[in-house]
């Protein structure tokens, strides 16, 4: 069942969660709102439930419109942040609540329903905590069971608001994949909100990044990381190195390195602001013609497999990242204070005015 | 009032070394407080109990045979019967607007909850007397209907609900209002209907508060003196309450049965203590399950 989102605006009071927003999100797929806090993933999640009314626009399930429908009409599955448990009831009834809820007409008989409920158990694999209360379980446990409650209405749609949240980083990871198996095995169309690159770059087959309650990009996650729309989505999808850069005889320069730009629009005399990906610098231990900027290493740390290195540029004109494996940095064998030299391999160049809008 | 609004949070602060006295001082402040309670609490009760008993069982329970004392022990159960039940159906029904919902006035509508605490229930009685009374403004029309609210009971379960109104209604707001309307959104998008998500989430998530609101809604139906006696007339076996026919009879020198009639609402204060002690301590049990077994 695909979703379109059109033209949606929402107010609070003066502040605005979303304005004109429009997305359409294609039946089957797993779809990741990203963005910061305060951005209006959350907001747009909601009123897709149902559980908030658009000030303006319209949202369309498999076409057909749904704006006016009360949430308990949807049937969407909604998996909420802190998992929103009935904390009376056992994990048990907790799955089986939609089924039971049901008009007499469409119930399902009570032998029935403790089938189906048990069914979903072991799709999470939590059918051994039946008899528990929710307060009883781990957080991980908790989101399975919320979203075997979900799943126990069989949702055209399952909406899941930071779903990874509220977990420590080993579960999330796990649970990360977990999901995304889970969704391959059912099918089901799924939005997830997240503020958390990794995990949306992770998880989803397509990302809306969302920066003051506007569309930014949409795209696939390679497309996103690799060629995203503008500046705001560069450092939003992970850390970057900021240059200001003057173009001279068709060259674009940092201090006095150049840079090779696959393709850019600027002119002679033009500013610009050039951002680079820490591991898309490399490390040279001699100058290379023009094209190598010299630093000095103020700091190593060893994070995991990579080594990160914060450097000094020499020209006065601020601090750099790199990122290096601990191969090359064992080889170089790399000391605080040593002299290096910097040369972008990949960099992008967005329009300073357009920049400084973010 | 203050006091019992304070008393009814269930949640106790743990003290650290920082903020612990030493020995001697800790024990001089709990003697201080256990004599205060004596003097003040334990003793007043103690001799309400051995007056009541001094002149033997059988003058106590003889008190109890008489036609007035049985009519007033009758009306107070009538009242707080019929007063206990509508204070519950309306403090869900505004705790459960003021907490789950948003809307303008809502801070007036809590105002307004709060009125019977700050007015003095002789007020309260007599505005009853002013609305309904013979000279009042419905005076006339009542009494050409042949219709007696004051110096009557329709007038004596008024002045209850009204003096007992907040109860229910404080006790919920808080609990409702930290506990959020997530579950209740969850309900909905499950299908629930409004009652079912009334009935299935929102009364099982509050049942402890609620309870305790009951009880002490119904220990203050009971043993209210101030706003009943404005408007009750004190007419013996028709509109005395058990309050209004202690007074009566103390007033009369017949202390024994005064006391008596006194022992069994201080029966009551003791029954609704220990109650709300139990709920607490289960309360306080429930959290520290939760709490213990989602850190294991």
């Amino acid at each position: 069942m695909s979703i379109e989102v059109r033209n949606v605006s929402k107010n609070f009071g003066a502040f605005s969660a979303l304005r004109d927003v429009t997305v359409d999100i294609p039946s089957g797929e797993l779809v990741a709102l990203l963005g910061p806090s305060g951005c209006g993933k959350t907001t747009l999640l909601r009123i897709i439930a149902g559980l908030e009314v658009p000030d303006a626009g319209r949202i369309l399930f498999h076409g057909e419109d749904a704006t006016q429908e009360h949430a308990r009409e949807r049937n969407v599955g909604f998996v909420f942040q802190h998992y929103a448990l009935f904390r009376h009831m056992t994990v048990f009834d907790n799955v089986a609540f939609g089924l039971r809820v049901k008009p007499r007409a469409q119930r399902l008989p009570e032998s029935e329903i403790r089938r189906r409920a048990h069914e979903l158990l072991q799709l999470v694999q939590l059918d051994w905590l039946a008899d528990r209360f929710p307060p009883q379980l781990s957080g991980g446990q908790r989101q399975r069971i919320a979203l075997a409650r979900a799943l126990a209405v069989e949702p055209k749609v399952l909406l899941l608001d930071e779903p990874f949240g509220a977990l420590d980083a080993r579960v999330r990871k796990d649970l990360r994949r977990w999901i995304r198996r889970l969704h391959d095995e059912i099918h089901v169309t799924s939005v997830f909100v997240t503020h958390d690159q990794e995990e949306a770059l992770e998880v989803a087959d397509r990302i809306v990044v969302l920066n003051h309650g506007h569309i930014e990009q949409v795209g696939t996650p390679e497309q996103v990381y690799d060629q995203p729309a503008n500046a705001f989505v560069y450092q939003f999808l992970g850390d970057v190195n900021l240059f200001h850069a003057r173009v001279h005889d068709e060259r674009v320069l940092i201090g006095d390195a150049e840079v090779e730009l696959d393709h850019h629009t600027l002119g002679t005399g033009d500013d610009a602001q050039v951002f680079v990906r820490p591991h898309d610098i490399e490390v040279l231990l001699a100058p290379n013609g023009s094209a190598t900027l010299p630093a000095l290493v103020r700091e190593i740390r060893a994070l995991g497999a990579f080594i990160r290195l914060e450097l000094d540029r020499e020209d006065g004109q601020g601090g750099v990242e790199v990122q290096i494996t601990r191969e090359q940095y064992r080889e170089f064998g790399l000391k605080r204070g040593q002299r290096v030299y910097l040369r972008p391999r990949a960099a992008r160049v967005f329009d300073v005015s357009e920049a400084a809008r973010h | 009032m203050a006091s019992v609004i304070a008393l009814s949070s269930p949640v106790r602060s743990r003290s650290t070394a920082a903020t612990t006295e030493s020995p001697a001082v800790r024990r001089l402040l709990i003697a201080v407080a256990v004599l205060f309670m004596a003097a003040f609490l334990v003793l007043p009760l103690a001799a309400v109990f051995y007056e009541a008993l001094r002149k033997g069982l059988d003058v106590y329970l003889e008190s109890f045979a008489n036609a007035d004392a049985r009519a007033a022990i009758r009306l107070t159960l009538i009242s707080a019967a019929i007063a206990v039940p509508l204070n519950l159906v309306f403090g869900i029904a505004a705790a459960w607007a003021i907490a789950k919902f948003e809307f303008t006035g809502k801070s007036f509508l809590i105002t307004l909850i709060d009125l019977p605490f700050s007015v003095s229930p002789v007020i309260a009685g007599l505005v009853y007397v002013l609305m309904f009374g013979l000279h009042g403004w419905f005076g006339p029309w009542l009494q050409a209907h042949d219709i007696r609210i004051i110096f009557a009971v329709p007038g004596i379960v008024l002045a209850t609900i009204f003096v007992t109104f907040p109860f229910v209604a404080r006790e919920l707001i808080p609990l409702m209002q930290e506990q959020g309307k997530e579950e209740e959104e969850a309900a909905v998008l499950l299908g629930a209907g409004g009652w079912q998500v009334l009935w299935r989430v929102t009364l099982p998530n509050v049942k402890w508060g609620l309870l305790y609101g009951v009880i002490l809604c119904n220990a203050r139906a009971m043993g209210e003196f101030g706003a009943v006696s404005v408007v009750s007339g004190h007419i013996r076996g028709l509109t005395n309450t058990i309050p209004l026919q202690v007074e009566i009879l103390y007033n009369e020198y017949s202390f024994a049965a005064s006391f008596a009639l006194a022992s069994l609402l201080s029966l009551l204060a003791l029954v609704t203590v220990a109650a709300k002690s139990l709920l607490e301590w289960k309360i306080r049990r429930d959290q520290q399950i939760a709490i213990r077994e989602s850190v294991a």
